[in-house]
């Protein structure tokens, strides 16, 4: 069981004026039941990128390969449903995709798609509700009337409802205030951690990068940078440099520490860790 | 949906590119009269030709323009299918079963598919090589005459230029849509009539939210930056007319006042 792309390429538009190649060669295998960060520039690719992991959009070279299922290029690709179903994707600024009369019948929307009885989508809808931590008062409210970060928690609801295995969010705290985005984070780690959903968040939060995620992968103008897990990557400067990121403060602090003459383990990726650390040490 | 070429610019650098807006609108006016002048197959040869060359002047690509003319298709056989059922004139072609052909029928068909071909390419030979901002420039030039009616010129080419600023963010904003509908298990192309429904539903109720919300922070946007309805403004930037314009403007009047020496004389 995989998520592969195989010498991927991508472009919008083909032979028309507007051509453009988004993507390049892309080769990467991402780690399933792990949580994945996608980073880059804006115009990288990401978004670009995610969406061939549900068949939105098709490779227009090499195959990407989810699981059981093989899409591959100039191929016509039929399990677009299953596929679907297995990979939950959150766009960009998800709440503008409501449009049911209550929150409750939104949610139940989508795995009644996927030929759900009615009864068990609304079972799966509360729960989903639950999960991101809107309750019963709720149900029956019109999506339309909530603030900004509740929508979208009604959109990230509507996608777990489907249960999906993969479930991949592009930019999800994008103009959340950092207090919602921390939730957010936290809701998608836990996820991971307690229902085994293999989570892929395109982001540019570098603190939310080392805070939640196991692995980065780092996209530059359509092409794979690097694919690492996250503490290699947080702690060779090079890296950084080279996928041209501001690195978050502690990992900035450390650097500044390690100029003055003393080394921090590279385990330590908080402030709280290290505050614990220094207190120890200065103990001895 | 990107695919759309109908009506789009495409930025290149030709002799028609750098034209005035309103010597293009004015010349496109009288070819589009030449071609509803019944001056018989020798006319349209000759418009044919003058706007082919000119695509081939303007640096498009022949494909593209066929591209634009995708949407149309279906009218075009629609037509046909009409003009098979109601023109009985002419000689009887043959008969299959109840129906029966004409020749008037094919003949008028083709009239008419040729004027349409004609006619798409026309405007998409003005609308590729014209900047959306330039073309309501010029319309609202030409339009100036009637202010003196107390017809609100201005504000019609204001609402001509919002429009056309966001037909290309609403396509962005339609194709998002439609993705993240598809994503949750919306079957836009296949589907039985009442998931056809929903599917056009959930993604037209979205649409008309973000809309209204895009027209108030638009608006708000607008005073915010002084604009007031109504208001003499003046102008960033003034067209001219140079050398081409003139003679873009008299060949197509050239060619009006060919088609109607042919209607008259030939025929
Ligand atoms: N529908 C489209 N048609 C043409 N080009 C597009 C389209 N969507 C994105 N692009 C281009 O592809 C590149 C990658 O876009 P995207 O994947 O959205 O980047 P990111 O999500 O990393 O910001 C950008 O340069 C963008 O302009
Ligand atoms: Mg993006």
């Amino acid at each position: 069981m995989s998520i592969r792309f195989e010498k991927v390429d991508f472009e919008y538009s083909p032979n028309t004026p507007f051509a453009f190649k988004a993507l390049t060669d892309i080769d990467l295998e991402l780690s399933k039941d792990k949580m994945t960060a996608i980073i880059g520039a804006t115009g990288s690719g990401k978004s670009t990128l995610v969406q061939h992991l549900n068949a939105l959009l098709l490779p227009t070279g090499g195959k990407v390969i989810v699981d059981e299922h093989t899409i591959e290029a100039g191929k016509k690709f039929v399990k677009t449903k299953d596929l679907r179903h297995k990979v939950g994707l959150v766009f960009q600024f998800s709440e503008y995709q409501l449009f049911e009369e209550t929150i409750i019948k939104d949610v139940s929307f989508g795995p009644k798609n996927f030929g759900i009885s009615e009864a068990e989508a609304i079972e799966k809808a509360k729960r989903a509700l639950k999960t991101v931590g809107l309750d019963e008062s709720y149900y029956e409210r019109s999506p339309l009337e909530l603030s900004g970060g509740q929508k979208r928690r009604v959109a990230i609801a509507g996608i777990l409802a489907m249960g999906p295995d993969i479930l991949v969010l592009d930019e999800p705290a994008a103009g959340l205030d950092p207090q919602g985005a921390e939730q957010m984070m936290t809701l998608f780690r836990k996820l991971n951690k307690e229902k085994g959903i293999t989570v892929l968040v395109v982001t540019h939060n570098m603190e939310h990068v080392l805070k939640y995620c196991d692995e980065v992968v780092v996209l530059d103008h359509g092409k794979l940078l690097m694919h690492t897990d996250m503490t290699t990557f947080f702690e060779n400067e090079k890296y950084m440099e080279e996928a041209n990121i501001n690195p978050p403060s502690i990992i900035r602090f450390k650097a500044m520490l390690r100029q003055r003459g003393l080394d921090i383990p590279s385990d330590i990726l908080s402030i709280e860790d290290l505050a614990r650390y220094l207190s120890r040490r200065k103990g001895k | 949906m990107k695919n759309v070429t109908l009506g789009r610019y495409i930025p290149l650098d030709s002799f028609f590119h750098k034209l005035d807006p309103r010597s293009k609108i004015c010349a496109m006016f009288a070819i589009l009269i030449a071609i509803f002048i019944p001056a018989g197959w020798i006319g349209y040869a000759i418009i044919g030709t003058v706007i082919v060359s000119c695509i081939f002047i303007a640096k498009l690509q022949l494909d593209f323009i066929i591209k634009a003319m995708k949407p149309m298709l279906m009218m075009m056989i629609f037509l046909f299918v009409i003009n098979l059922l109601v023109v009985k004139t002419g000689d009887l072609l043959f008969t299959i079963g109840p129906l029966t052909v004409y020749t008037d029928a094919l003949t008028q068909t083709a009239y008419i598919a040729v004027r349409l071909v004609l006619m798409i390419m026309l405007t998409t030979l003005l609308t590729a090589t014209t900047k959306p901002m330039d073309m309501t420039l010029g319309i609202e030039d030409l339009l100036a005459p009637l202010e003196k009616l107390k017809v609100p010129t201005h504000d019609i080419a204001m609402m001509i230029s919002l429009a056309l600023r966001f037909i290309p963010t609403l396509i962005d904003e339609a194709d998002r849509i439609l993705k993240a509908q598809s994503s949750r298990g919306v079957d836009f192309e296949n589907g039985k009539f009442g998931e056809k429904i929903t599917a056009i539903v959930s993604l037209i109720v979205p649409m008309f939210v973000s809309c209204f919300q895009r027209a108030d922070d638009l608006a708000d946007a607008m005073e915010a930056r002084g604009y007031v309805v109504g208001a003499k403004r003046v102008r960033y930037k003034t067209l001219k007319f140079h050398g081409g314009d003139y003679v873009v403007l008299i060949v197509s009047n050239l060619i009006l006042v060919g088609m109607i020496l042919i209607w008259i004389f030939v025929k």
